[in-house]
């Protein structure tokens, strides 16, 4: 218990970092069809399940440039 | 000059849109929180790895630790990004074409390259200042009262390093049209740096100093005075790469 109040600090910002790059990263994947290679489920899959790595490799890589 | 506001306005825009904004501000808002937490758990991680009988001592870890955790990440994974996210600044626009109906309709071509470039610095600095000012902020709030030397221009020194490596990257993405042969000259810059090191006379004046020394600076064994060459040559090379980006611009057909 002790442990877990000593990282609150640290805790709270990532956790919140972490939720809006996913929110955004989702919005993102299911308001367009086409990206540079993969598709819908699999960005989905990615950007849920991995931790801040996802979301980023999906902005950097995934995402089609086409509106 | 309004070409050059409009630009300016534009790159802001696009680097919002293209979703650039937030990783950069994500990842260097996790670089600043890392450096005390690793800091801080590392002798906790060590202690619950270690086989039964083993033991290491490690002393309690310092404000020092933090910091030094700061000048290994950042250096590293840091500018990585930072050059990376920076790479295709001109390459895109060469692929789609979109600067042709700009540059034909009397924009000039010098306003292209400095709006570009006042952008990445822009951006570095805020991303930088974030990010020392977090690593700062849980160092001070873990390690209350410990003394530190120059711990203000041993984070400068970094910043300026950044500022070198965007212009290298400015002129490597001028030269080149994709964004694979920016990355390469501005790997091979850095990679140039490193040998130079061998060299003893050089070490005195290699911009490498910058990012690799900071840690002296903050112990108190380097003086702030010595470091004055490798930012007197960074700061040289920076403004030389810059002008020669223009001149290369100038002379390149789109």
């Amino acid at each position: 218990m002790n442990l877990q109040t000593e990282y609150l600090p640290f805790l709270i910002p990532v956790i919140i970092i972490e939720l809006a790059l996913m929110i955004t990263a989702l919005i993102h994947v299911v308001r367009h069809d086409h990206y540079k290679f993969g598709n819908k489920p699999i960005w989905i899959i990615v950007v849920v399940l991995i931790q801040i790595i996802g979301p980023i490799v999906y902005f950097v890589f995934g995402r089609s440039d086409e509106e | 000059m309004t070409g050059y506001g409009a630009f300016v306005k534009k790159e802001f825009m696009e680097f919002y849109r293209s979703h650039k904004l937030l990783i950069i501000l994500a990842v260097f808002l996790l670089l600043g929180m890392m450096n005390p937490l690793t800091a801080k758990i590392t002798p906790q991680l060590v202690e619950n790895f270690m086989p039964e009988g083993m033991i290491v001592n490690l002393g309690e870890p310092t404000a020092f630790d933090s910091w030094m955790q700061f000048y290994k990440n950042v250096p590293q994974l840091g500018l990585v990004v930072l050059v990376i996210l920076f790479s295709g600044m001109m390459s895109q626009e060469y692929s789609k074409g979109t600067l042709i109906n700009m540059l034909t309709k009397g924009l000039a071509r010098r306003s292209v390259i400095l709006s570009k470039l006042t952008v990445a610095l822009v951006m570095w600095t805020a991303a930088y200042v974030i990010c020392t000012g977090i690593s700062w902020a849980y160092t001070a709030y873990f390690w209350k009262g410990e003394i530190l030397h120059d711990l203000f221009s041993a984070a400068v020194l970094v910043w300026i390093y950044g500022i070198l490596l965007l212009a290298v990257g400015l002129f490597g993405s001028v030269l080149c049209k994709n964004a694979y042969g920016n990355l390469l000259i501005t790997g091979g810059f850095v990679g140039v740096q490193f040998l130079l090191n061998i060299i003893p006379d050089a070490i005195k004046y290699n911009p490498l100093a910058l990012v690799s020394r900071n840690m002296e600076l903050i112990e108190g064994s380097l003086k702030f005075e010595e470091l004055l060459f490798p930012i007197a040559v960074s700061a040289g090379l920076a403004i030389a790469f810059v002008i020669a980006a223009c001149a290369v611009f100038n002379r390149k057909t789109l």
